[in-house]
């Protein structure tokens, strides 16, 4: 067989054993899922009425409007997570064993993405279904789910390249996990939660040009209204940025990895 | 030769005693923060990073009629004084669990040093530990515009937050006792979570919408979040809005030490 | 009044696991106990059930005087325990956890530092004291729980596996230290897995196998019971037939065994002299020489089939399953 059949094989399997292995054990599942759920249940709850304020984007409802911002938040959750198991992997010596088989180095860590891409797709799913039996519309339809769950998968592994480069340099799963708190940081300076003219400054403006925000949009306007070309391309862009750096930042890392052997 | 002991051991186990037990075990916990370097950091961003980013995140919503204050920080710094609380009550809990893991809990057990003293000093110290946020979360927020509460106000609220640590501890320690791993850090985290955040958290009551309203509404903590609000909303505080908050607190935590004890006493079944 | 009283001792675990099933023994005062037998044989549930931290689900047990389900508050101000795993908090200073400990057992701090540094000189941790546990070696570990066991001048001192992972200078260390309590009127309850620790150092033996206890008495009368010391003697030439001549006028002759010629000496190593010189005088080179003692594992193995294991040299020995049962008990 081809070499790039093999490669893709290769990929398949270890994405299959990564998404295997988070649902395994709950208590890696419940960051993803759960915990961005209860989230979504208190802030549309308790923040509700921000709909009436002059400025907020003509929505349905506060659920249609934070759908997006969930969806996000366990991508990156999600990327965060692979970026543990890596580590972990890389600490029990699972990686050195893949490193010693005949497959490409670059497999292993698009394999470990490709089950974070899954987790992203899975996760935009479960809040697609949460939000429709909440009272939520999808505007866009079919087509609009269909573009949230592409966004959600193609995000969450932008952002895991993030969490396999800190993996594959340091190697330590405790500094994976040390960034859980820059993932709230990134995800409130960014229109995740509320618009981004509605935030207080300075904030307000770093979420303005944040790309996790257009992302965020991307997700957001087939819910809302029809998905309009500019903010697709804007989302498409901004995936392609950050995807770009973090496996730009990957590649490197493992390649450091190899060279050094730690 | 050393006599032996015509009695068991060489001292009697009375109230000096177990004072001073309690004391040793808020000591020992007490190292964990001041000889692991770095260690009250992850204790500390949360709850601060929570309270910067909803109040710039959400902090419009001060705008909409009816709402209490206009200073939205103003209204949300309670509930990171108690979820700074809270995970701190919570790491007690894993602590203990992983205390047992590693049988440095069998050593407090097979002491003559009662039940309720070995909890007292486990759970004393989470209450102690919740200023450490409580004091950065409080010099965050007035550098960034909090009402000053006045005294007594600035008093209750850190009462009522070392409360809710205590709480959130006893919560902890129950769930360590009862599953022995510390795999159950998730539930204790969450549970402490959950429960703060289900209470007028974003919102006065009247402007909260759907199912959590009501939720808000019965759920105790709620009583004890607008008791620590008050002065930071309103300048100042009055008995009727602190009394049912204080006691609300005090009978969770009879409850839960209830709940506490009670595994503490199966813990060799 | 026995130090220990055990009688028809059960526990079982959830799940149907009985780890203790039937045990009774008795411990008289100033006396060492030694509990041999393999791993998952019982002997960390049954010290675990005598230390009040785990309740017997059948039988009786009084400690000190003390029924352990009615009384364990005073079974616990009685009883000085030193674990498997020495449970210590690598955070605090050897001082520290001395000082801990005498606080738990509600001496006064006066009285807690001075036990406290008298203790730590006797067992020769007075220049770590200061250093945190986390830098401590593993016999210094030890050294360290046993002393904190000690602090309330306990009457019975429950050791569980007290030199299991240790090296052998340290090994010998506690033995000398636990002779010398011993000594000190001290009763001793310990479990090991080692023979040669049972051997040495107890009184009293009692071997213990699936949650019963097999066999139990001196080690000399358990060792004597099985069989006498046998001398095996090779031959140059293998002159076995006319060697076996000689030596039967000393002993029973045992089966040969490969080109060996094997007796019994009942009286051990007094009687191998007189048997060389007569070899010698027969004309006979003895190329080599062993005198065979019965050891406690064969002792073992005529009660039970089987061998007492090889003792596990890893750390993993005394840990807990999550549910609270060692988690060396028999699956």
């Amino acid at each position: 067989m081809s070499p790039l059949v093999a490669n893709l094989r290769v990929i398949a399997a270890l994405g299959a054993r990564s998404v295997r292995q988070t649902f395994r054990r709950p208590q890696l599942v419940a960051p993803i899922l759960i915990f961005p759920t209860l989230l979504l249940a208190i802030q549309t709850g308790g923040a509700g009425r921000a709909i009436d304020l002059p400025g907020f984007p003509e929505v349905d409802g506060f659920l249609d409007f934070m759908l997006a911002g969930s969806i996000i938040q366990s991508t990156l959750l999600a990327g965060n997570s692979g970026g543990i198991a890596l580590a972990v992997d890389i600490e029990m010596g699972f990686t050195d064993r893949l490193l010693a088989a005949p497959i490409s180095r670059f497999a292993i860590v698009l394999g470990r993405l490709a089950g974070t891409a899954a987790l992203g797709a899975l996760a935009a799913v479960w809040f697609i279904a949460i939000g429709m039996i909440f009272g939520a519309t999808i505007h866009e339809g079919v087509l609009g789910a269909v573009w949230m769950v592409a966004f959600g998968a193609l995000s969450a592994v932008a952002f895991g390249g993030i969490g396999a480069a800190v993996a594959l340099r340091t190697g330590k799963a405790s500094v994976v996990q040390g960034l859980f708190p820059l993932v709230f940081v990134i995800l409130f300076l960014s229109s995740a939660f509320f618009p981004a003219n509605l935030i207080l400054e300075p904030a307000g403006s770093v979420a303005e040009y944040n790309p996790l925000s257009f992302i965020v949009e991307g997700i957001r306007d087939p819910v809302i209204s029809t998905l309009s070309g500019e903010t697709f391309w804007k989302a498409v862009g901004a995936i392609a940025l950050v995807g770009g750096i973090s496996i730009g930042l990957s590649a490197l890392a493992l390649r450091h990895r190899l060279r050094t052997g730690g | 030769m050393e006599a032996r002991s015509a009695t068991p051991g060489l001292a009697p186990i009375d109230a000096r005693a177990n004072v001073a037990t309690i004391r040793a075990l808020v000591r020992r916990a007490a190292n964990e923060l001041l000889r692991v370097p770095g260690a009250a950091i992850p204790g500390v961003l949360a709850p601060t990073i929570f309270f910067l980013g909803l109040t710039a995140v959400f902090g419009n919503l001060a705008l909409l009629p009816g709402f209490t204050t206009e200073s939205y920080q103003s209204f949300v710094i309670p509930i990171s004084l108690m979820q700074g609380a809270g995970f701190t009550g919570a790491a007690t809990g894993v602590n203990l669990a992983r205390d047992i893991e590693q049988g440095w809990f069998d050593r407090l057990l097979v002491s003559p040093a009662p039940r309720p003293v070995l909890l007292a000093g486990m759970v004393l110290s989470a209450s102690a530990r919740a200023l450490v946020p409580a004091t950065v979360v409080l010099v965050v927020g007035f550098a960034i515009g909090v009402h000053w509460p006045g005294v007594p106000g600035l008093l209750l609220a850190l009462a009522l937050a070392m409360g809710m640590g205590t709480l959130a501890a006893l919560w902890g320690v129950t769930l360590a006792l009862r599953y022995k791993t510390q795999s159950a850090a998730p539930l204790m985290q969450a549970g402490a979570f959950t429960a703060i955040l289900m209470t007028t958290a974003y919102a006065p009551l009247d402007l909260m919408v759907g199912w959590l309203q009501e939720v808000a509404r019965y759920n105790p903590v709620t009583q004890v979040v607008e008791a620590a609000r008050q002065g930071f909303v309103e300048g100042g505080i009055t008995w009727s809005d602190t009394w049912p908050g204080v006691l609300t607190l005090a009978g969770l935590i009879a409850l839960m030490a209830f709940f506490a004890l009670r595994q503490m006493a199966k813990t060799n079944e | 009044m026995a130090a220990i009283e055990v009688e028809a001792l059960e526990r079982t675990f959830p799940g149907g696991v009985r780890a203790v099933d039937g045990v009774d023994l008795e411990v008289a005062d100033g006396e060492i106990y030694a509990f041999l037998g393999p791993n998952g044989a019982g002997k960390t549930t049954t010290v675990r059930v005598l230390t009040t931290l785990l309740r017997p689900t059948g039988g009786r047990a009084r400690v000190a005087g003390f029924d352990v389900v009615a009384d364990p508050a005073r079974v616990r101000g009685a009883i000085g325990v030193a674990l498997q795993e020495a449970a210590l908090d690598p955070l605090m200073t050897g001082r520290e956890l001395i000082q801990l400990q005498a606080t738990l057992h509600g001496l006064s701090r006066e009285e807690g530092g001075r036990r406290g540094a008298a203790l730590l000189a006797r067992v020769g941790l007075e220049d770590a004291a200061d250093r945190r546990v986390g830098t401590y070696s593993g016999g210094m570990r030890r050294r360290l729980d046993l002393a904190s066991a000690l602090v309330h001048r306990p009457r019975v001192l429950f050791l569980d596996e007290p030199t299991t992972g240790l090296d052998p200078v340290s090994r010998k260390g506690i033995w000398e230290e636990v002779t010398r309590l011993n000594e000190d009127g001290t009763t001793v309850f310990l479990t090991t897995q080692y023979l040669e620790e049972a051997d040495r150092l107890a009184d009293r033996v009692g071997i213990i196998d699936v949650g019963r206890i097999v066999a139990e008495g001196t080690p000399g009368a358990l060792k004597s019971e099985v069989g006498r010391p046998h001398l095996e003697i090779r031959l140059a030439g293998g002159a076995t037939e006319q060697a076996e001549r000689v030596i039967s006028r000393f002993g029973r002759p045992l089966p040969a065994k490969d080109g060996a010629a094997l007796v019994e000496l009942p009286r051990g190593a007094a009687e191998v002299a007189p048997v060389v010189r007569a070899l010698d005088e027969a004309g006979l080179t003895v190329e080599s020489l062993d005198l065979v003692q019965p050891t406690l594992d064969d002792v073992f193995v005529a009660k039970t089939g089987h061998r007492i294991e090889p003792p596990e040299e890893e750390a993993g020995a005394g840990a807990l399953e999550p549910d609270g049962r060692p988690a060396d008990a028999p699956a």
